[in-house]
């Protein structure tokens, strides 16, 4: 086990790698770089070459690419990322800024999903083909045929008609106003986690029902075992390793992936940031933004396979 | 008797709606203003941005040597912010301006001659290393002096009729002399001025809160607290806000539809002001391209515009509406409706207009279903609705259009490299000024920004006629030439639809007023709050 986890920690060191290349090379295929979309922008099309000049000079644009690359490497193998080519500011200090934000609303969707999802996906697998599986098939089928933004608008919409009330517009930190951040995040976490439970109950519960016609199933309740106990230390501990990973990736996901709902509750969070940074062809802070969504995505990805081995004894790594 | 008692009745009923009206007008001391604000700015130097997502949130930290009068609806007229007054030499080439006694910045020091010196330095004649956007617009000024500490000298290369315009942009924040000095960079990611509201905090991304400043130059002023800008990109979102009551006004501006939406939602409780808008999309035809080198060609391609019935259609989807020249319709240099109207492309017998376009086009050898590329930018609001309007017309002459939408920051890149046949331009203006209007159309060797590729002395000749002119007459008979040969004569450009500017906010809102430019009118110390 030892072996097989510090097997898959190097591993990722050549998959950073690719990752860093392959997003430095595809923003410089980009037309246009931070200069121009700063200065030709609104109104600005009158500046002269020689300021353009002074301002990729100072941005480091005017060095070859190797250069440049080198650079940047060297610098986040110092976990330094560099100045964002847009506000001159820290990169750390930008992405720490929406980093609260980001984070929580993924613990609330994903927290949400995950008590919907496991739930309902087992009421439905184990009431097949009556009534309440109709109507949790039904609820899911709605979740995931709405986009999350499309709800958060209807949200919005409505309590504006209804209650004459918004939620709040500037973020609050969790520690300063409870209630303040909760009355600006429940929202969007209600939109997002109903769309990904939807996608987690149905993956529940056909995994559940894979598991239901098992062998060992049929055997326990043979055995004249009470339901109860072979749903919970048989069946959903082998069932939930599928819906693990979907929601795991989804977390990861939801970290920088929001963007459209962010915009729709005016939310400062990573999604937004990362749309705008390319937007504005700010290579570094979009270079920084690629590297740390990648890193959350290989770290989910390894617990989910750590915890695999946990869940399910069967498997065994090598 | 009876006429006695009614004019005593009549007396009495002014004396009782008097005070009320008066009170009504009577500015209210306090509250905190609320305004989304759709962009957010690399930094805080005014010196060297462009966008508007630096004016409205920080403009009220600074403020200018002259303004835009913000009572003015032309947003046209300059008048004195730290300069007192003014005069000027006979032979237009010395600017005096006096400043008031007892301004301070925002750290205690007083703001001397000196801090207008040093920031006109700044902008006219950047130190290596500082970068100016708008160095170029000062072209005419040859040195700025501080003979003492309340009087300003500008020297100018030759007389100038918008120098006074020029130093009314909104960009131009008065900076503390000793910091330049130290560090020119420093406002970049600094604040500090001597505007009537001073700087709480900036969460990047989020919000930024201004509190009142106690030790304002002008005695009674501000009206507010403070105030609280939200950056909020989404527009949907910026109407919500307004319409929940969270924020009380947009500085850019809001479509019809929202426009439409928000007043049957709030009724009274809104109030809505309108504007053209100097902002204007153009059609830049490139003439290292044939067939567009012909005159013929480009004749043609406005002769089929249709813009009085576009006005009518477009106006209801978009936020284009009046039919322009070079000048904001309405304003002091506009060419008025008669004579506009006999501008090619102008008419209004679209009809005549499109014959003559054929046989134009026929002449020029351009045969029937003719296939061009027209470049467009890829924003939504007005750029599509512009251009898919403008196939249309095309087509109705005979003309078969490709529409090539190129994402929003790659299209100027795409556009300097001259490859375009013909394609969508924009301007947007801080002040309606026939300098800063017209420039944009000079020969690409005198403005690289010209995209239309060519040359034209006699255009150049006129600009230059109608900048020195110190006579309002002359200058407006030397626009109305420039024009002229510009969008008629050799119809280099097509001007499409002013933008027109709709601002739905919160009746509280008082002290206010509506201009053609979303870059003006944003010191807010005028504005106050009815509760």
């Amino acid at each position: 086990m030892a072996f097989y986890i510090l097997k898959r920690l190097l591993a990722m060191i050549p998959t950073m790698l690719g990752v860093a290349v392959l997003i430095f090379l595809l923003l410089r295929v980009v037309p246009g770089d931070a200069v121009e979309a700063r200065y030709l922008g609104e109104g600005g099309q009158y500046q002269s070459q020689e300021l353009m000049q002074m301002e990729r000079k100072k941005l480091g644009l005017d060095q070859p690419l190797w250069k440049q690359f080198v650079t940047w490497m060297a610098g986040l193998a110092r976990l330094d990322f560099g100045l964002s080519m847009w506000t001159g500011a820290p990169i750390s200090e930008e992405i720490e800024l929406r980093f609260a934000l980001s984070l929580q609303l993924a613990i609330m969707a994903s927290t949400l999903a995950t008590l919907l999802a496991i739930p309902l996906g087992i009421l439905a697998a184990i009431k097949q083909d009556t009534w309440i599986d109709y109507a949790v098939r039904v609820f899911s089928i709605a979740g995931l045929a709405m986009p999350s933004f499309w709800l958060g608008i209807l949200m919005i919409l409505s309590m504006l008609i209804f209650f004459k009330w918004l939620p709040p517009m500037v973020f609050t930190p969790l520690w300063v106003n409870p209630w303040e951040n909760l009355a600006q995040l429940i929202w969007p976490a209600l939109a997002v986690g109903y769309r990904y439970s939807a996608v987690g109950t149905r993956m529940m519960r056909s995994s559940m029902l894979e598991v239901l016609r098992e062998d060992y199933i049929r055997t326990a309740r043979a055995k004249g075992l009470w339901l109860k106990l072979i749903l919970s230390r048989h069946a959903v501990k082998n069932a939930i390793l599928p819906v693990l990973t979907i929601i795991s990736l989804e977390f990861a996901f939801l970290l920088g992936g929001l963007v459209v709902t962010e915009q729709v509750f005016n939310l400062n969070g990573l999604g937004m940031l990362f749309v705008e940074a390319i937007a504005r062809r700010d290579y570094t802070l979009t270079q920084a933004l690629v590297m740390l969504v990648a890193t959350f995505f290989l770290i989910v990805n390894f617990v989910v396979d750590i915890a695999y081995a946990w869940l399910d004894p069967r498997i065994r790594y090598r | 008797m009876r006429q006695f008692r009614s004019l005593f009745a009549l007396l009495a009923i002014a004396g009782l709606a008097l005070p009320a009206t008066v009170q009504s007008q009577q500015p209210r001391y306090g509250g905190e203003l609320v305004f989304p604000v759709p962009s957010e700015p690399p930094s805080y130097d005014g010196h060297r941005e462009e966008t508007f997502g630096l004016i409205h949130p920080f403009a009220p930290f600074y403020n200018t040597l002259l303004r835009v009068d913000p009572n003015d609806p032309s947003g046209t007229k300059p008048v004195p912010s730290l300069a007192e007054s003014w005069t000027v030499s006979k032979d237009g080439l010395t600017y005096t301006f006096k400043l008031h006694k007892g301004v301070k910045f925002h750290d205690g020091s007083d703001m001397t001659s000196r801090d207008v010196k040093a920031s006109y330095d700044k902008i006219i004649f950047p130190p290596p290393g500082v970068g100016s956007t708008r160095k170029g617009q000062y072209a005419v000024v040859q040195a700025v002096e501080a003979p003492d500490a309340s009087t300003v000298v500008f020297k100018l290369k030759w007389a100038s009729a918008s120098f006074l315009a020029g130093l009314a942009s909104p960009w131009n924040f008065i900076y503390k002399a000793d910091i330049l000095a130290k560090e020119p960079n420093w406002y970049e990611k600094n604040i500090m001025g001597t505007g009537p509201f001073t700087f709480i905090e900036h969460v990047k991304g989020s919000h930024v809160v201004g509190k009142k400043f106690a030790g304002y130059w002008d005695k009674g002023k501000p009206y507010l607290e403070g105030f609280r800008a939200i950056f909020m990109r989404d527009s949907a979102a910026q109407v919500a806000a307004v319409r929940g009551e969270r924020a009380h006004i947009q500085f850019r501006s809001f479509t019809s539809k929202d426009r439409d939406n928000l007043k049957a939602a709030l009724g009274d409780k809104i109030t809505v002001q309108e504007s053209d808008w100097d902002c204007i999309l153009m059609v830049g035809v490139n003439h290292k391209k044939k067939p567009f080198d012909d005159k013929r060609v480009r004749r043609a391609l406005t002769l089929a515009l249709d813009r009085h019935a576009g006005s009518k259609a477009l106006s209801q989807i978009a936020i284009v509406k009046a039919v322009a020249g070079v000048q904001v319709p309405g304003t002091p240099f506009a060419t008025p409706p008669a004579e506009l109207n006999k501008l090619a492309g102008y008419g209004t017998d679209i009809n005549k207009s499109r014959a003559e376009a054929k046989r134009l086009l026929k002449e020029a050898g351009v045969p029937e279903g003719f296939s061009f590329t027209f470049s467009n930018r890829g924003i939504p609001m007005p750029y599509e609705p512009l251009g898919v309007w403008m196939i249309d017309q095309w087509r109705q002459i005979g003309l078969n259009v490709k529409h090539n939408v190129i994402e929003s920051r790659a299209y100027f890149p795409f556009i300097r490299k001259g490859e375009a046949e013909v394609h969508m331009d924009f301007q947007c203006g801080y002040i309606v000024e026939p300098d800063l209007d017209m420039y944009k159309f000079l020969s690409t060797s005198r403005n690289p920004a010209n995209y239309g590729y060519y040359e034209d002395p006699v255009l150049d000749q006129l600009y230059d006629k109608q900048s020195r002119a110190t006579n309002l007459e002359e200058r407006k008979a030397a626009i109305r030439a420039f024009e002229k040969r510009l969008l008629d004569e050799e119809a280099h450009y097509l001007m499409t639809l002013q933008w027109n500017r709709i601002i739905p906010h919160s009746s509280k809102v008082k002290g206010w007023t509506i201009t053609p430019s979303h870059y003006l009118n944003n010191t807010l110390d005028t504005v106050w709050l009815t509760e």
